[in-house]
């Protein structure tokens, strides 16, 4: 029992990984074109995804992905088509790999590093007593056992 | 493990180095930077259908054995309106050279709006629209005005975001051409 505070957090994480990592059902055309518009930035507006904005070439390239979606093509293809044409800054995510590896690894690297410092100073403050004994204490303990030992 | 406090400012010296590195690297860096110029120069140019004002249909294949110069523009659009007279002087020097094709594709305007611009402004090289801005996405325009070099045989071997001066409408001419200038 002294280690369950220790087992709940680690069924706490492993069900939280587990909830965030389980696949997806399904996506319909519908939904994974519209995803993937979430995804890229409109070419001609500031800050806007291709999904929110209403310009002519959002809705060219959401007529384009829905098209592209329906003739079978994968997703990271469809993207990778985007990224030739208008280059890396169409995509509203930075990709996992070259610098992006650190936008996306940076955070994980802070948790990490925060949480094992957490166990650390955690583990130390259990280790250290929470009082220390006085001299005084000391002496009482003392004469009460020279008292005991005193007794016939 | 001994010493943990060290060990913690270890991690968190470790972490702010990294930042630290990141930051002092991509500060100077735009992330945008690849929005100012076109990927496609080099490649093959799209293949577009656009629909002049003068009736019918515009393809790149009719086009080919030509070097042809490609504008993406707007009626509304004010520096497509300050570009407009290196257009018109460039025309004029090229509009008899039948090596050269000169098309204006409105990226996103009314017909009507488009053609009562062209008749104004006496606009005499060809202007198209372009049903559901398809040409526009092909060529991965961001905006207006932007011009592309296309060569003879279909490679786009220049591109100009924003507006074109008239020098720069003839060394993308000339890239066009397979020549420098």
């Amino acid at each position: 029992m002294k280690n369950a505070p220790w087992w709940l957090l680690g069924i706490v994480v492993v069900v939280a990984l587990v909830w965030a990592a389980w696949p997806e059902g399904e996506t319909s055309a519908t939904e994974r074109a519209h995803e993937l518009a979430s995804e890229l930035r409109c070419p001609d507006c500031e800050g806007l995804s291709v999904a929110d904005s209403s310009t002519a070439s959002a809705r060219a390239i959401r007529a384009d992905l829905s098209r592209r979606v329906r003739d079978g093509q994968d997703d990271d293809d469809i993207r990778q088509e985007y990224v030739d044409r208008f280059g890396e800054s169409i995509l509203l995510n930075p990709e996992g790999e070259g610098i992006g590896v650190l936008v996306w690894g940076l955070p994980v690297l802070v948790l990490v590093v925060g949480a094992g410092g957490l166990v650390l100073a955690l583990r130390r403050w259990r280790l250290e007593p929470a009082m220390h004994a006085t001299s005084a204490d000391e002496e009482l303990v003392a004469r009460a056992q020279a008292d005991r030992a005193s007794e016939p | 493990v001994r010493h943990p406090t060290r060990w913690i400012a270890l991690g968190v010296a470790m972490v702010v180095v990294v930042v630290g590195v990141v930051l002092a690297t991509q500060v100077g860096g735009d992330p945008r930077a690849d929005a100012t110029r076109s990927q496609l120069v080099g490649g093959a140019a799209p293949s577009f259908a656009v629909r002049p004002l003068e009736g019918g249909t515009l393809t790149r294949a009719e086009l080919a054995g030509r070097a042809v110069i490609v504008n993406f523009w707007n009626s509304w659009c004010a520096p497509c309106h300050a570009e407009l007279p290196a257009l018109a002087r460039f025309w004029a020097r090229h509009r008899d050279d039948p090596s050269v094709a000169f098309v204006g594709i409105v990226r996103d305007d009314t017909e009507r709006a488009v053609r009562e611009y062209v008749a104004a402004k006496g606009i005499d090289w060809t202007i198209a629209t372009d049903p559901a801005a398809k040409a526009a996405l092909d060529f991965g325009t961001r905006g207006q005005p932007e011009t592309f070099a296309i060569t003879p045989d279909g490679v786009i071997a220049g591109a100009q975001i924003g507006p074109s001066s008239v020098e720069d409408l003839e060394t993308m001419l000339a890239a066009a051409r397979g020549k420098r200038r």
